[in-house]
């Protein structure tokens, strides 16, 4: 695929991750890098203005959640391409923040953890979903090697619950702690139950993880952005 | 308790005996080239005697047709939920009656101060004994779904004796915690209620509730489950609990394919392990909503699917049982009609055994007072299903000549004295006044519910012997000093 580096290509990049199509999109991303595209650029004005879009109208009730989850998964797989170039040339892009997001040890739920992923990463965040039925160890090695500014615990189950607080404490003894934000959610979790355990939030659905995390992590959006 | 069986049971579906042939013959071929991951050996085992292959180091099961035939051939067509020492509360399931069964919920509506508060232990006694007051509620669910003032170790124990010590009402069962000792002690506890092991396998009281994990996995713990049904003789109620659009296809053919496929693997699995064992089909497969992600049960779809399930039922002569639901978080207009239209879908559907009454918002709220309401819409329901009856006192012929021309009337004839009881429906709390009347005073109706429900709650006494009761609380003893110490 023989392109230009120009403000048409940028949009088909954005309007790959709006349809969801992931071959056009790594098509597309490995087409602009042949062409000598700056990885920066084609993740800000392509990917990003392409999930921004798709975040925007699923807020707005335009689009719904198999059109969010394609898109983001379309983004994961761009992103992941340039993100090499990226790092290679020891710059860094623009990220709300990364956030290692599971279901917890015990439970294999996976649609909720999954919804607010989709709806992270439509929103800003680099989302690094590890799975369900998640151990302490897994929890923390993700943690580790991300460098992830927060946690995201979800399950649906009501005995597996004190598994989240296994974790907190285990962040907190090897010192991770201080330094990664955590969110829990899903059907038995009460915001009693996250102060008892030391969440730092819970996200009571996907729109409000987002609004927990942004003020966690000190995001500001211009007004009805999240 | 006998439950409504009007000409109207089983009457109407969404699909014809042709379709289900192509529905059965795409869940057979879902089992015969996909087939089932299956983690556990227990059931692995289950179904190599049954006939199947297994694949992938024993993780992958595939069933032949012939071996689901066969097993959907040794399934009773019928069998009964018994009163707890009381016949008259028997509920025959799979014999053209539709029964109301409780549903649950984490919180409640509290019905003196009005709060949403979460539920406690006091609330699963009140939902008992509300349940065992009301006529046309035939069964129960979990009163509550946990009792947030008590350990979670212990929870489904506490929770089932309060349960057995206030209603002889026959009941469902759906994995609750996942505890240790869940599936033992609940079972003991039912043995005690029934009043012994083999009364209880004589007589059982509980459906007891299996589900695979969709797509297509068998589930460990639902295996722990039917193995304890199944050995206590608990009939099953198989449930494949897919949500459309994200563990199932995003067509209502395509749900009701792979809901088939993965209830004809429980078919198999409990056949090969108790040949003969009574089960019912249950319909429980939202599509999910595409906003939210949560499972939506207030809809058409599921309602439909429902009657498609249904319809396999009737197909296969196997019984059928189905959760209600609506999705609305408070008791209104949407919980009315989004409740009211699925259940007299399923019971023209022929479901048996529907689970819906009293809550709301996908096992997320109960209220006493709805309880009463629903009760009513039961009522209703049932008398929708009578349909018209055709016989020749009925055709009135001989009154009709006798009364018109005007200036006639029927008012003081005794052909409308003989009738008019069964023919007309009189509700007990719906409004029928006149609209001046009612415009210069009147009580709500949820405030004639709530006050219905108080009187319940004030009047009711459990009809389970006091003997009995004790036996239960120790058993619970027992249970709470292994597991608190």
């Amino acid at each position: 695929m023989a392109i230009e580096i120009n403000d048409e290509y940028f949009e088909k990049l954005a309007q790959a991750v709006i349809d969801g199509e992931e071959e056009e999109c790594v098509e597309l991303v490995n087409a602009g890098l042949e062409a000598g595209v700056d990885p920066l650029e084609a993740v800000e004005k392509g990917l990003g203005r392409g999930i921004g879009k798709v975040g925007e109208d699923f807020g707005a009730g335009i689009i719904f959640l198999p059109e969010l989850a394609m898109a983001a998964d379309v983004m994961k797989q761009g992103t992941a391409i340039l993100d090499e170039r990226i790092k290679a040339s020891g710059a860094d892009r623009l990220s709300h923040g990364k956030v290692v997001i599971g279901t917890i040890k015990g439970d294999i739920h996976d649609i909720g953890k999954s919804v607010v992923a989709a709806v992270l990463q439509a929103n800003g965040y680099d989302v690094i979903d590890i799975g369900i039925d998640i151990d302490v160890d897994t929890f923390l090695d993700a943690v580790k090697e991300h460098d992830a500014d927060a946690l995201g615990m979800s399950t649906l189950l009501t005995l597996p619950l004190m598994e989240m607080e296994k974790v907190i404490q285990r962040m907190q003894e090897t010192g991770m702690r201080d330094n990664v934000k955590v969110i829990v959610g899903g059907c038995p979790v009460t915001q009693e139950f996250a102060d008892e355990i030391g969440a730092d939030a819970v996200g009571f659905d996907a729109q409000d993880a987002v609004l927990k995390l942004d003020g966690l992590l000190g995001i500001n959006r211009p007004c009805g952005d999240a | 308790m006998k439950g409504f069986d009007g000409k109207l049971v089983g009457s109407v579906y969404p699909i014809t005996t042709e379709e289900c042939e192509s529905v059965h013959a795409a869940a057979i071929r879902v089992l015969e080239q996909g087939g089932l991951r299956c983690d556990d050996e227990r059931a692995a085992k289950m179904f190599e005697d049954a006939g199947c292959t297994l694949e992938n180091n024993r993780e992958l099961v595939k069933f032949p047709e012939n071996v689901v035939m066969d097993a959907l051939g040794q399934c009773p067509g019928s069998f009964t939920l018994h009163g707890r020492n009381d016949p008259d509360l028997d509920c025959s399931i799979g014999t053209g009656e539709v029964h109301f069964c409780t549903v649950t919920g984490r919180y409640i509506d509290d019905i003196h101060s009005g709060e949403r508060r979460k539920a406690t232990r006091q609330d699963a006694i009140d939902g008992t004994l509300m349940a065992d007051a009301l006529e046309n509620v035939h069964g129960l669910y979990k009163p509550v779904m946990w009792l947030y003032d008590e350990e979670m170790i212990c929870n489904s124990q506490i929770l089932t004796t309060e349960w057995m010590k206030h209603t002889n009402k026959p009941g469902t069962w759906v994995y609750n915690t996942g505890a240790e000792h869940e599936v033992s002690d609940l079972i003991k506890m039912w043995q005690m209620a029934a009043g012994g092991e083999e009364e209880m396998r004589r007589k059982p009281h509980m459906l007891g509730h299996v589900v695979v994990n969709p797509p297509r996995v068998i589930d460990v713990h639902y295996t722990d489950w039917l193995i304890g049904f199944c050995d206590s003789g608990t009939p099953l109620s198989i449930e494949s609990a897919l949500m459309g659009g994200a563990t199932g296809p995003a067509t209502r053919a395509g749900m009701l394919v792979q809901c088939m496929a993965e209830m004809y693997a429980l078919v198999v699995q409990s056949q090969s392990y108790k040949p003969g064992h009574p089960l019912a089909f249950c319909s429980f497969s939202p599509a999910m909503d595409m906003r939210t992600g949560l499972w939506a049960t207030g809809t058409p779809e599921y309602g439909i699917n429902g009657g498609g399930i249904a319809a396999m039922a009737k197909y296969h002569d196997v019984p059928i049982v189905g959760f209600g639901m609506s999705d609305s978080c408070e008791f209104d207009q949407q919980t009315a009609h989004e409740k009211a239209l699925k259940n007299y879908n399923y019971a023209l559907a022929g479901v048996n055994w529907i689970i819906d009454i009293g809550g709301t918002a996908g096992f997320n709220l109960v209220s006493w007072p709805e309880m009463v309401l629903e009760n009513e819409m039961a009522a209703y329901i049932g008398e929708y299903l009578k349909g018209i009856q055709i016989d020749e006192d009925r055709l009135s012929v001989d009154t009709i000549l006798k009364v018109g021309p005007l200036p006639g009337s029927y008012m003081k004839e005794k052909h409308t004295r003989k009738w008019f009881r069964e023919e007309f429906f009189m509700p007990t709390l719906n409004n029928k006044e006149f609209f001046e009347s009612w415009q210069r005073g009147h009580v709500e109706l949820q405030e004639k519910a709530k006050q219905e429900a108080i009187g319940i709650l004030e009047n009711h006494q459990s009809p389970v012997a006091p003997e009995l009761q004790q036996e239960l609380d120790s058993y619970l003893d027992f249970c709470l000093k292994r597991d608190l110490g």
